[in-house]
């Protein structure tokens, strides 16, 4: 279980990345969904021990991640945002040295890496070097390091954005295999409903909304989304498109009035608190 | 110390990338073998002696501050620094691991200037030793400084002009072709502030070519922690 207490992260620059954040993540996947720059990947680089906050607290199962972040390591590993293999070493090595840097002996790493690359089903690719390897195969191989350490928790920092959707359907399956607690940062709404019990909207560097999918999603029950492109009264301007939620019932009107309908997605829920996303 | 990753990393990012690009060794040679071979012609062989002595100082100082480049490289482009940041690794096994997998790709150089040094009747064993010993002490140097500018550098399209500059700074202007003796006193000093300069004075003491110049051991040993104890800093492992 993962507890913050008011994290907050100012860069040197002035820019305030976090501004004091204070939520508690136990469930088995959690998605932090959020804009660029909303402050998801400084929220994750805090928890991962990579980066201090400015000031709070963050606990991971009451260890200490700001005091303590050499205890910490032991159960966590963090796939970085846009991290991509060294093109000249071969999946192989890459899951061996990252094993061996976690303080596997050589001969564990070894099999170890063996075994998982096999899970993956990624043996063919075992010995060719990374940069003959698709995108998607390129996630694969991060995943597998996770999933070799037998960590109890794993973040991974947008782990398939610039996929495209056959690959992003590789990795989340690759991601289901993982133990553990898993925390991902995405900006596809559709990441989030396919693989979290929980979801954490951030904006700004606040925390804006918390909880399950179906939790989020049932403030809408019996809601559409009602779209036009050209202004229309008591709708909210989002770039060139103009919104109104509307009843179900209703749709049919809105329609002849030359709206066109949407169902609720999670997308609904950023836009009702003055957020949109780049899904 | 998770040693154990510093070999690996050394053997898979040194060895099995030589094997994998032997063009990467060929570019490692071409800067000191260029700058033997003109040292040859313009002095017709009367200073070669200099050179094959400057050439160890020259191909550890280029290689070691090759890394600066391919450490913001890992860094900044590949995140690969960030995937091990959560281990049980810290900065200085992943420093010396990086340095020790570039140092592979001295190894043949080494060979071709100590067979030069053989058949120029300037290399002995005792030579060979305190010339190792010297060299291991360069590299720890020159490496931490890479790591230093590795770290301040914030923009990969800035790396490979900052390493051309300091090779040139740090390889080439310092005494590592020619005799120390035809650098006014100022500038001896001055050039003293890259770990190439004390090194090569004292490769030229070592080998008889040149006046000893002890105040050069301190001046190397000094730069080494200076520059070693920084570069920790400076690999932006947990970033504040």
């Amino acid at each position: 279980m993962i507890r913050t207490e008011s994290l907050k992260k100012t860069y040197q620059d002035g820019t305030e990345a976090l501004s004091g954040i204070t939520v508690r993540l136990e469930k088995r996947f959690t998605s932090i969904i959020g804009r660029n720059g909303a402050g998801k990947t400084t929220f994750i680089r805090i928890l991962s021990t990579q980066l201090m906050p400015s000031s709070g607290e963050a606990y991971l199962d009451g260890i200490d991640l700001l005091g303590n972040p050499e205890k910490a390591r032991r159960e966590i590993v963090s796939i970085p945002q846009e991290s991509a293999p060294i093109g000249i070493l071969t999946p192989f090595e890459l899951i061996k040295m990252y094993l061996v840097a976690r303080g596997f002996s050589f001969k564990e790493a070894h099999d170890q890496a063996i075994a998982t690359l096999d899970t993956l089903d990624l043996r063919e690719y075992r010995d060719k070097p990374s940069d003959t390897l698709s995108g998607g195969t390129k996630r694969k191989v991060f995943v597998c390091m996770a999933l070799a350490s037998n960590a109890s928790t794993v973040f991974l920092d947008e782990p398939t954005t610039g996929l495209d959707p056959l690959s992003r359907l590789e990795v989340w399956s690759a991601l289901k295999v993982l133990q553990g607690n898993v925390i991902l940062t995405t900006h596809y709404m559709e990441e989030a409903k396919e693989l979290s019990n929980e979801v954490l909207l951030i904006d700004s560097g606040k925390v804006i909304d918390q909880g399950t999918v179906d939790s989020l999603l049932s403030r809408f029950k019996g809601l559409v989304r009602a779209e036009s492109l050209v202004p229309k009264p008591d709708t909210m301007r989002i770039g060139g498109l103009y919104i109104r939620y509307i009843k179900y019932s209703e749709a049919q009107d809105y329609i002849s009035q030359g709206f066109d309908i949407k169902a609720i997605t999670l997308d609904d829920v950023f836009i009702k608190h003055g957020v949109t996303l780049e899904s | 110390m998770n040693l154990k990753f510093t070999l690996l990393f050394a053997w898979y990012y040194g060895f099995n990338t030589i094997l994998r690009g032997p063009s990467y060794l060929i570019a490692a040679l071409s800067t000191p073998m260029t700058l033997l071979f003109l040292v040859y012609v313009l002095s017709h062989g009367t200073l070669l002696a200099f050179a094959v002595v400057g050439g160890f100082v020259s191909l550890i100082s280029t290689i070691s501050l090759s890394s600066a480049s391919d450490a913001a490289f890992l860094r900044i482009q590949l995140r690969f620094q960030d995937l091990f940041v959560p281990t049980r690794t810290g900065p200085t096994e992943y420093m010396i691991g990086l340095t020790l997998s570039y140092l592979v790709f001295s190894i043949p150089g080494i060979a071709i200037y100590a067979i030069f040094g053989y058949f120029l009747h300037i290399m002995t064993a005792i030579r060979s030793l305190e010339m190792a010993g010297l060299l291991i002490v360069l590299v720890v140097s020159t490496a931490s400084v890479s790591f230093i500018i590795s770290g301040l550098i914030k923009h990969i399209r800035n790396v490979w002009g900052i390493a051309a500059i300091l090779s040139i700074v740090m390889t080439i202007l310092p005494p590592t072709f020619y005799p120390y003796v035809y650098l006014p006193k100022w500038a001896l000093y001055i050039l003293s502030v890259s770990p190439s300069t004390p090194a090569a004075v004292i490769a030229q003491w070592i080998f008889g070519l040149s006046p000893a110049l002890p105040i050069m051991i301190p001046v190397l040993v000094v730069e080494s922690l200076v520059f070693f104890s920084i570069a920790r800093f400076m690999t932006r492992w947990r970033e504040n």
